[in-house]
């Protein structure tokens, strides 16, 4: 082998480019953290029990041509800045790094809001299937321990769900879905409902709680761009792949809903009251019989822990990452070195679950409603909130670096994009009550928008304290482990550069 | 003065990452092998033969080190000419290029042995440290040091460093007081050339991301 002459091909560029991600393998990672049956069967009906509201088809829409237009310039933003899956990402570097460090903190607690939720989801899902299937009473809170359990045991050992698991549950999911939603439209009871698409309901009472509702339909959207770098063509991939994924989610939830309302017979509210998340999987078992109906339910339950595990994964590399930059307590950004688990970060989000699991099972709190519905519906504001301020640090970012975008990627979607998340925050965080099922002005009403202050004020005074006590951690805000200027590049060695003593 | 020979100081890091009861491995293969690619870097730095700029490798001499694994490495940068950032070059020496390359420095120096496993899948091959003693001397030797109050010298120094970046710190140094770690902390200020705590801090990123993207 000849040191001089230059191979046709550069085994560096090749090496480093086998596992680019196409299209088709973005929307698949995004969609698995969208769990549709977990929103279909589950937050779907409990939706309409709690609030009594049936125009959530025209909500799923609303949403998705709104988060459509906030990607364009959200994903445009991505191809400029590192550490681009963050929302603080966004924020530090649009708006400032105070804001940024309060969003990440925010995020940390919407995202725990979803895991928790699932908890009681689960609990409350196979509680009765259990009696049903086994003849077995358990209480919902002992089966959301037996979950609890397994995911801390694989988070902290890191034992993630094989990709091609969540593949096939994904599909299986999606067809189940489809072929419930036409066995709906099929059904002796079926009537071409135009509640759910009833447009007028966006602007009257209660159209923050469908908001709120529908956006959690599409969490994990945003996490899109996280996969920028391992892309094909970092241009177009993520950004079709966005978009694509935004319209499967809506037309796929905004038919199912429409078709389970349809065929409940005009008294959908009543029968989702009764029937609770066996509302969608009840409509359809005249046309498909029980069968279908047990093979929905098993399914429904294992795609719950397949997400359960998967999104406690995220939070704890989402807090592994702020434990690396500093935006947490160091000790976040460590990992167990025989297995690379994100150690701290997973133990902390466990010892979460379990407070609020026993906190439930103590106070005897309905695990349906008040943890999974409210918890799911919580973190979707919290999004929807990070949403809102991501879109004005887009406008923040271009505003100071225009270079390389046309006006609408910079200018245009990016208003437009934060005056309709601005409108759609502000419907959602009036309406929490109907969307709750309280009373105005009662607790939980105001428990969620204060915690979400709490903890984004928490962040900004934090990264505050860091401005004075520590400049060089906070120089390296939302630039991510990547940025690997002495001092900022994460783990142990670069606090022990930087003279830090809580490195342990 | 250490009772141990010093050796190269991506082999000093293999042996450090290696139980020494059992030989196997304390690091994910990933990790390892970002260590080791950052060490083989370092070693071409101790060697004269690269320089750290920017994030980028600058080559300031092209001759042959005279030993086979880095020697190696340089013949690559010299082939891939319009690849020189630093984080790239980590990535694909850590594909299982540098661990291949340090495995056999190590095998020709009688300090590893191959080890054939038949599991369920078939035959597992693995390199483990020939003697139990010889994988625990890097890390006896750091800590000798440190624990006497004297100074490391440049090689052990940034394979402290690696062991940090790596986390393989949370076997190495545990028996470190907080006085023996803010000492060393203290040296790597110090003592350690810019480039060189750089070429540290770039191997810590790489791991952090490893993790992030779940190839850890």
């Amino acid at each position: 082998m000849s040191s001089t002459t230059t191979p046709p091909q550069s085994q560096l560029s090749t090496a480093l480019a086998k596992d680019r991600l196409g299209v088709a393998a973005v929307v698949f990672f995004v969609m698995s953290a969208a769990a549709p049956l977990t929103v279909v069967a589950g937050v779907v009906p409990t939706g309409l029990a709690v609030t009594g509201l049936t125009s959530i088809s025209i909500a799923f829409f609303a949403v998705a041509i709104v988060l459509a237009i906030f990607a364009v310039g959200y994903v445009a933003m991505s191809r400029h800045i590192a550490n681009a899956g963050a929302f603080y990402a966004y924020i530090s570097q649009g708006i400032g790094r105070p804001f940024g460090v309060g969003g990440a903190w925010l995020a940390l607690l919407a995202y725990n809001c979803f895991q928790v939720a699932s908890y009681g989801g689960f609990g409350a899902i196979a509680s009765p299937l259990f009696k049903d299937w086994f003849g077995l009473d358990v209480k919902w809170w002992v089966l959301a321990l037996i979950c609890w359990a397994l995911t801390a045991i694989l988070g902290v050992r890191d034992v993630a769900v094989n990709g091609r698991v969540l593949a096939t549950l994904l599909v299986a999911e999606i067809v189940l879905v489809l072929v419930f939603s036409f066995a709906n439209v099929l059904s002796p009871n079926f009537h071409a409902s135009s509640a759910p698409v009833d447009v007028s309901k966006l602007v009257g009472t209660g159209a923050g709680a469908l908001l709120a509702i529908a956006i959690t339909g599409f969490v994990g959207f945003e996490q899109s761009v996280v996969f920028a770098e391992e892309s094909r063509d970092p241009r177009r991939t993520v950004s079709r792949a966005t978009y694509i994924a935004i319209a499967l989610i809506a037309v796929l939830y905004g038919f199912a809903s429409w078709s389970m309302i349809s065929a409940a017979g005009g008294n959908a509210v009543d029968r989702a009251t009764k029937e609770g998340p066996d509302l969608f999987f009840n409509v359809a078992s005249d046309q498909l019989g029980s069968a279908a109906v047990h093979l929905g339910h098993a399914l429904f339950l294992t795609s719950l822990i397949a997400a359960m595990i998967s999104f406690h994964n995220i939070i704890s590399r989402y807090a592994f990452s702020l434990g690396r930059e500093g935006v947490l307590p160091r000790l976040f950004g460590r990992t167990v070195p025989g297995t690379g688990a994100p150690k701290n970060g997973s133990l902390a989000q466990s010892t979460l679950g379990l407070i609020v699991i026993v906190i439930y099972a103590v106070a005897g709190w309905d695990p349906l409603v008040q943890l999974f519905f409210w918890g799911g519906t919580a973190g979707g504001i919290g999004v929807l909130l990070l949403i809102t301020v991501s879109s004005v640090a887009v406008i923040g970012y271009f505003a100071r670096r225009p270079e390389g975008e046309d006006f609408w990627h910079r200018i245009g979607a990016p208003v437009l994009g934060t005056i309709l998340l601005l409108v759609m925050s502000y419907l959602t965080l009036t309406n929490i009550a109907t969307l709750f099922g309280v009373a105005p002005g009662s607790g939980p009403t105001w428990v969620v928008p204060v915690a979400f202050g709490v903890v984004a004020l928490g962040g900004i005074l934090w990264a505050l304290v860091l401005r004075t006590a520590r400049p060089d951690v906070y120089a390296g805000i939302g630039l991510g482990a990547r940025s690997a200027t002495s001092g900022s590049g994460g783990g142990g060695f670069a606090a022990a550069l930087a003279g830090d003593q809580g490195a342990k | 003065m250490a009772s141990s020979p010093q050796l190269p100081l991506a082999d000093d890091l293999f042996l450090t990452a290696h139980d020494t009861v059992k030989g196997k491995s304390l690091l994910t293969p990933a990790t390892l092998g970002l260590g080791l690619a950052a060490a083989l870097i370092g070693e071409l730095v101790f060697w004269r033969r690269l320089d750290l700029v920017d994030g980028k490798l600058a080559l300031i001499d092209d001759r042959p080190t005279g030993d086979p694994a880095t020697t190696a490495v340089l013949d690559q940068l010299l082939r891939e000419g319009h690849h020189r950032a630093i984080r790239d070059w980590i990535s694909f020496l850590a594909t299982g290029i540098a661990t291949d390359l340090v495995e056999r420095r190590l095998s020709r120096a009688g300090l590893l042995h191959r080890q054939e496993k038949r599991g369920l899948l078939g035959t597992k091959v693995s390199f483990v440290p020939a003697d139990s003693m010889v994988a625990g001397w890097p890390a006896t030797r750091i800590r000798t040091y440190i624990g006497r109050g004297e100074l490391l010298d440049v090689s052990d120094l940034v394979l402290a460093g690696l062991i940090l970046a790596t986390g393989l710190d949370q076997h190495v140094f545990i028996t470190l007081d907080a006085r023996g770690r803010e000492q060393l902390f203290d040296q790597f200020r110090r003592r350690l050339p810019a480039m060189l705590q750089d070429l540290v801090a770039h191997a810590e990123a790489a791991v952090g991301d490893a993790v992030m993207a779940r190839r850890a």
